[in-house]
């Protein structure tokens, strides 16, 4: 894969770049500032993006707002927000625009390399990933955690990882439960939130966090 | 019909009314006029007769204006239900220092009751209230004084004149008769507006008072902040300090066993990743509860916003603020919403919450309001009396109405002056 990072911490940039180049993609150019950002994204138009929220020169939220930015001029394009802090209403508005391609997830993150390059690959594929933190804030806030009393605490955690952007194949691996179990689940509870399963499984993702995030 | 009826009472009233203004106006007059009969009747003559009367008119009137004015002050509140605030210097605390000796912001003194009589003495001498009572004894009585005495005098010209053979008399007594009935639901109320006028605290006693709210806030906030710095040190020092000492342990161990036993420095180093995962969670508390990410970046309606989405209520965010704020007073506003809205979860059982940040000619109006079960007070050492003191740096007041059985209902109000 092609991929742009943009962090405007040195340290963290140089180990990203490592990280990634170690798991044999290709780091095509890094960014420190928004709108070096933006450049970037527009001139390289990679694979993936990893934009860092806080950046040069308002240090503000100066990452998503280029990432929104750039996904208005090439639609679709696959970014994965990295973050101090992670916020619900940041997520709501990268998924907004209902097109996938998305990741928002907490720096430590890319601690567990395996992982973080497994949500690389499936947002640049053009799925979606969450951060388990961004998923835990959304499953017990106000609206969401009084719909979502009527499922089976397995359904729930189900639910979960399915938010956070994994197949049935990987829910089962993180569960120590088979692929066909797993689909069991996701029946029962696609029919008790009466949200229509979808066999893609990155339309069903969006369907899931477009539940959760309706108030 | 109502109005013819209660006219009689409205006459009874009022004369009554203009009899107890005449009388608390005109008493330092009259100690005047008896000082003055009194020289004459000594002997107008003689220059040290008037000794007596000169010393009784000054010290009375010196004695007199507080209480006059007070009574002028407090029939006015009862009345008409104008406040007028009084705006005398109040006595300071009196310590006693590691001499033995009593201080009382003037003087030392060997024994509490002598400080305290001290202190009163000089406080009610130096008081610059003093003179504006002096002025207003003076000034009453030629303005309110003179309109309310109209009445009383109006029936002695008719007692005096009905009384008298003579028709002119007659007529004269049933002229003053008819001013006093016609003046007397009216003839008091001039005391009102001289009273306002007169009585109110000068611009620097104003200012006096102002510096002695400022004063006590600044010592508030100091507290305030030594407190926070006190508790972020001590969470770092607990929290990410000693994991950050255990992760270097960790590593230090695993280098050691990389060679003889690497399994164990795999768990190791895998335990160290998990230390450094534990202390950023921590250190992202802390930040959250310093200054929280999503104010610096969007300012406080979108963090408000962002605060009802992690809420476990359902709260929903309205806002209509035009005005962009300072970071410090956005700071204040955001944690007050906060804890009022931890305060419905934890203490009211709310399930639905509505914030309203709106912006009107006065200043910045928060209202939160829950479905729980109310039955919130303003305690001296609780949460909500903290909170007013945190918005009272920014002049802002709190307002809470909160029933038992709910709901409850904060109103927060900053006003432009500390935008």
């Amino acid at each position: 894969m092609r991929i742009v990072v943009a962090e405007d911490l040195y340290l963290l940039r140089d180990g990203m770049v490592r990280l990634i180049e170690a798991y044999g993609h290709q780091v095509v150019a890094t960014a420190a500032t928004g709108p070096e950002t933006l450049d970037a994204l527009l001139t390289w138009r990679p694979d993936i993006a990893v934009v860092d929220v806080r950046m040069p020169p308002t240090q503000s939220d100066e990452g998503l707002r280029v990432a929104l930015a750039a996904r208005s001029e090439l639609p679709g394009l696959p970014v994965l927000i990295l973050s101090q802090y992670v916020e619900q209403l940041y997520a709501r508005e990268l998924l907004a625009d209902g097109a996938g391609g998305i990741g928002y997830f907490l720096k430590e993150s890319v601690f567990d390399g395996d992982q973080f390059i497994d949500a690389l690959e499936r947002v640049a594929a053009g799925g979606t990933a969450m951060d388990p933190a961004v998923i835990a804030k959304l499953l017990s806030s106000g609206s969401s955690y009084r719909r979502l009393e009527r499922l089976t605490e397995r359904e729930h955690s189900v639910l979960g990882l399915m938010a956070e952007g994994l197949s049935n194949q990987a829910i089962g691996r993180r569960l120590f439960l088979s692929e066909s179990a797993i689909s069991k689940y996701t029946t029962s509870l696609f029919g008790k939130l009466g949200i229509t399963d979808d066999d893609n499984n990155n339309r069903r993702v969006l369907a899931v966090l477009t539940y959760l995030n309706n108030p | 019909m109502r109005l013819l009826g209660s006219w009689p009472a409205r006459v009874g009233v009022g004369f009554v009314r203009a009899c107890v203004v005449t009388v608390v106006t005109m008493l330092v007059p009259a100690v005047w006029a008896a000082a003055v009969a009194l020289g004459i009747w000594w002997g107008a003559g003689n220059p040290w007769s008037w000794v007596a009367p000169v010393v009784l008119v000054c010290g009375s009137t010196l004695v007199l204006s507080r209480p006059v004015c007070r009574m002028v002050r407090f029939l006015v509140a009862r009345w008409t239900a104008t406040v007028i605030p009084a705006g005398y210097r109040q006595a300071g605390p009196v310590t006693r220092m590691s001499t033995g000796y009593w201080w009382n912001g003037f003087s030392y003194e060997r024994t509490r009751r002598d400080a305290l009589l001290d202190q009163k003495w000089r406080v009610r001498w130096s008081d610059p209230a003093n003179w504006r009572d002096l002025r207003f004894t003076v000034i009453a009585p030629l303005t309110a004084g003179l309109v309310a005495s109209l009445p009383p005098t109006g029936v002695a010209v008719a007692i005096l004149g009905l009384g008298r053979p003579g028709p002119a008399a007659r007529v004269v007594g049933a002229l003053g008769l008819v001013v006093a009935v016609a003046g007397a639901p009216y003839a008091w109320r001039c005391v009102e507006p001289v009273a306002v006028r007169f009585l109110r605290p000068s611009p620097a006693m104003a200012l006096a008072d102002r510096v002695d709210e400022l004063t006590a806030q600044r010592a508030d906030a100091t507290v305030a902040q030594a407190a926070e710095i006190r508790r972020i040190e001590r969470d770092l020092h607990d929290g990410a300090q000693a994991r950050l000492v255990g992760l270097g342990l960790s590593l230090a161990t695993a280098e050691k066993l990389l060679e003889t036993d690497p399994d164990q420095a795999r768990t190791l180093m895998r335990e160290a990743r998990a230390g450094a995962t534990a202390s950023l969670t921590e250190l992202r508390e802390l930040v959250q509860g310093i200054n929280p990410p999503v104010l610096n970046d969007r300012g406080l309606i979108d963090a408000v916003r962002a605060l009802a989405l992690d809420s476990p209520l359902e709260a929903a965010v309205s806002a209509d603020l035009r005005l962009s704020l300072d970071p410090s007073i956005e700071s204040a506003l955001y944690f007050a919403i906060a804890e009022l809205l931890t305060n419905s979860v934890k203490h009211a059982g709310a399930t639905r919450a509505r914030i309203s940040i709106t912006q009107d000619d006065t200043g910045i109006v928060i209202d939160v309001e829950d479905d729980g079960r109310g039955g919130a007070v303003l305690r001296a050492d609780g949460g909500l009396a903290g909170l007013c003191r945190r918005l009272a740096v920014f002049d802002g007041t709190l307002e809470i109405t909160s029933p038992e059985g709910g709901p409850t209902r904060v109103r927060m109000m900053v006003p432009c002056e500390s935008l």
